[in-house]
């Protein structure tokens, strides 16, 4: 009888350690797959292409006889290097390769929370325990409210070491902010040897708006951030902020706080005192970061769960480190802020504080973009909707 | 040709282009490769060529400033300690950047005969033993790691406002930072796998089975024209030098 394991509970409610402990239990299964809430834990480390990441996990012979999942095809992307992939097209790629291998198990923690509507309900669909895959499945998943039809609930209470985070209380005292339009025009992008990611792209943002960008993974939702930060440059078009010119890819980014959907992409630092640092110096011409003092940092810092400013970032939790990753762009620093992703991984208080907290920035006139599959949580924020597609934005 | 014949082809010719061949030797060598390029590689010798001229030519003007610009004399005047010109240190130069140029060539031909494959078929297809190969895909996976890094640490700090996409002065000065970060980054993806994903799943495990076989016959096809010609050829540069004959 195949199990079913659907572990729930609030963030620090020890989820995660419990599943991994089940998944080291030899009764559950010999050995299992095992897909982590982000790139490092999804896929091998060991392939230089997708085609190698496939390879590696095939069964030889193809004994189980799993039904292959292959939402998107990989064939045409054979020779890409896993990580060029969408965060969410690398949880298909590793559950593709579960599929293909000899594991009877298979663990995901929190994973298919990066999967849009239709890629999420179709690997839901795969997992269905009244479906024909016969293995065993542990999963971790916010959005997934127990009971689920065919799946055992392993219900965990709050830990001892909940970590109380309230975005709300971030952004409660912020003075008003007027951020400036940002205005892109025919805007074109694609990767060396990649598909046209953008071709003429116009859009306008308004500040004082939200604006949550959607789209199919891949579809180029974090592509268009790393356009607006400066991370990457355009083939063509141009960008004005403000109505003045604005080239951040040549003179770097001056208006935008970026939380990304994994945050360890976004820490320059061992300890959140020191990124910190490093951003203040780094934006100090700008007026309001002046008045960001160290001891203001860290009382926003306590109320989003950390202890202390000098703790190690990589000595907390996932969850946690999430959570700080919106530090910044809610300490009012810079006008514009751009949040991938940021319910991933987030129980269902902290989503709905931190939704709360997008509003209130608006309401400040701050101009906020977002990155979100959940619509749960894009349903509480007032915001417009920028649907990406067919290499171009449409907004609705 | 197999993967096994191409190396040990490109061996012989770097052997015998590090060994310094004479005028005549060299010819040699450059006939045989220039054969190895036709028939086995084609069109991809230019991508090979322009690859090779990528890392010398850089080297080539950094030697050619000191040797000639500076020093003015080759090593061997200064060893006699003659005079010495700087056209000597040209050759000199010449003689160096040329035989390099040279074996990157062959190395980067012998690579691009078998852009077909991955790196995982790239590396299964060798006649060597499975914990070799293993150890091959490790070290192949610590360059993506890194590369990732990289990747990781340039998003942070750009968006941080410290570094921008561009060459600029702000870079330099913040280098220090990307090298921390870069390395912060490689050290948490890679605690981030041998943590969880790998001991839970064996993967290791799971590289024997891939990269094993591929590899029935080392020797076959082509490689028992090239492997005789190469040999050939490394005879007669032998005989050539060892006998230069009347000047």
């Amino acid at each position: 009888m195949a199990r079913r394991e659907l572990f729930s509970g609030l963030n620090f409610s020890g989820r995660s350690a419990a599943m991994l402990a089940l998944l080291r239990d030899g009764s559950f299964a010999r050995e299992c797959f095992y897909i982590g809430p982000y790139a490092e834990a999804a896929l091998s480390g060991l392939s230089a292409t997708i085609a190698d990441e496939i390879e590696i996990y095939r069964a030889k012979p193809a004994s189980l006889g799993h039904t292959a999942f292959a939402p998107i095809d990989f064939a045409p992307l054979a020779r890409r290097e896993p990580q060029t992939l969408s965060g969410g097209e690398q949880v298909l790629l590793a559950l593709h390769c579960f599929s293909l291998s000899s594991y009877a198990a298979l663990g995901i923690d929190t994973a298919l929370e990066q999967l849009d509507r239709a890629n999420r309900d179709a690997a839901l669909d795969y997992l269905d325990p009244r479906k024909d895959f016969a293995g065993n499945v542990a999963l971790i998943d916010n959005r997934l409210p127990p009971p689920q039809v065919g799946w055992h609930t392993i219900d965990l209470p709050a830990g001892a070491t909940d970590l109380d985070c309230d975005p709300r209380r971030v952004v409660a005292d912020l003075a008003r902010q007027i951020a400036p339009a940002i205005a892109v025009s025919d805007l074109g992008f694609r990767y060396a040897r990649g598909r046209q990611i953008f071709q003429d792209v116009s859009l306008s943002l308004e500040g004082g708006n939200a604006y949550r960008l959607a789209g199919p993974n891949g579809a180029g939702k974090t592509t268009l951030l790393k356009l607006l930060v400066g991370v990457i440059a355009p083939s063509g078009g141009k960008l004005t902020l403000g109505g003045a010119r604005y080239w951040p890819w040549r003179h770097g980014n001056r208006a935008i706080a970026l939380a990304t959907q994994n945050p360890d992409h976004q820490w320059c630092g061992a300890t959140l005192a020191d990124d910190l640092a490093r951003r203040r110096s780094a934006f100090a011409r700008h007026a309001r970061v002046g008045s960001l003092a160290k001891g203001r940092l860290a009382k926003l810092a306590q109320l989003l769960g950390a202890p202390s400013l000098d703790a190690h970032l990589y000595e907390l939790p996932l969850a946690a480190r999430k959570r700080l990753s919106w530090l910044w762009p809610l300490a009012g620093a810079l006008p514009w802020v751009m949040l991938d992703e940021p319910s991933i991984g987030q129980d269902v208080n902290t989503r709905s504080r931190l939704a709360a907290a997008i509003v209130r920035l608006t309401a400040l006139g701050y101009g906020v973009l977002f990155v979100t599959h959940d619509d749960d949580f894009a349903d509480r924020i007032p915001h417009r909707v920028l649907a990406i597609g067919d290499a171009t934005i449409r907004m609705n | 040709m197999t993967l096994n014949g191409a190396i040990a082809v490109a061996f012989i010719m770097i052997a015998l282009a590090i060994a310094g061949p004479g005028p005549r030797g060299f010819a040699v060598l450059l006939v045989l490769a220039a054969g190895f390029a036709i028939v086995e590689v084609r069109g991809a010798t230019w991508t090979a060529l322009r690859r090779a001229a990528v890392v010398v030519v850089p080297l080539a003007a950094f030697m050619g400033f000191i040797w000639v610009g500076i020093v003015g004399r080759a090593p061997a005047e200064i060893a006699a300690d003659v005079p010495g010109t700087r056209a000597a240190a040209l050759i000199h130069v010449l003689s160096i950047c040329l035989r390099l140029f040279f074996v990157v060539t062959v190395i980067q031909l012998a690579v691009l005969r078998f852009a077909h494959l991955t790196p995982l078929q790239f590396i299964r297809a060798l006649a060597l033993p499975v914990t070799a190969k293993r150890l091959l895909v490790l070290t192949l996976s610590l360059i993506e790691t890194l590369r990732h890094a990289i990747d990781r640490a340039h998003i942070a700090l750009i968006a941080a406002g410290t570094l921008t996409r561009r060459f600029s002065s702000r870079n330099v000065i913040h280098s220090w930072r990307l090298v921390q970060t870069v390395w912060l980054s490689a050290v948490t993806i890679a605690l981030g796998r041998m943590r969880d994903k790998w001991p839970i799943e064996n993967t290791l495990n799971l590289l024997e089975r891939a990269v094993e076989g591929g590899n029935e016959k080392i020797f076959a096809g082509d490689d028992k024209i090239w492997l005789p010609v190469s040999l050939g050829a490394a005879v007669v540069i032998l005989v050539a030098d060892v006998f230069p004959g009347p000047s």
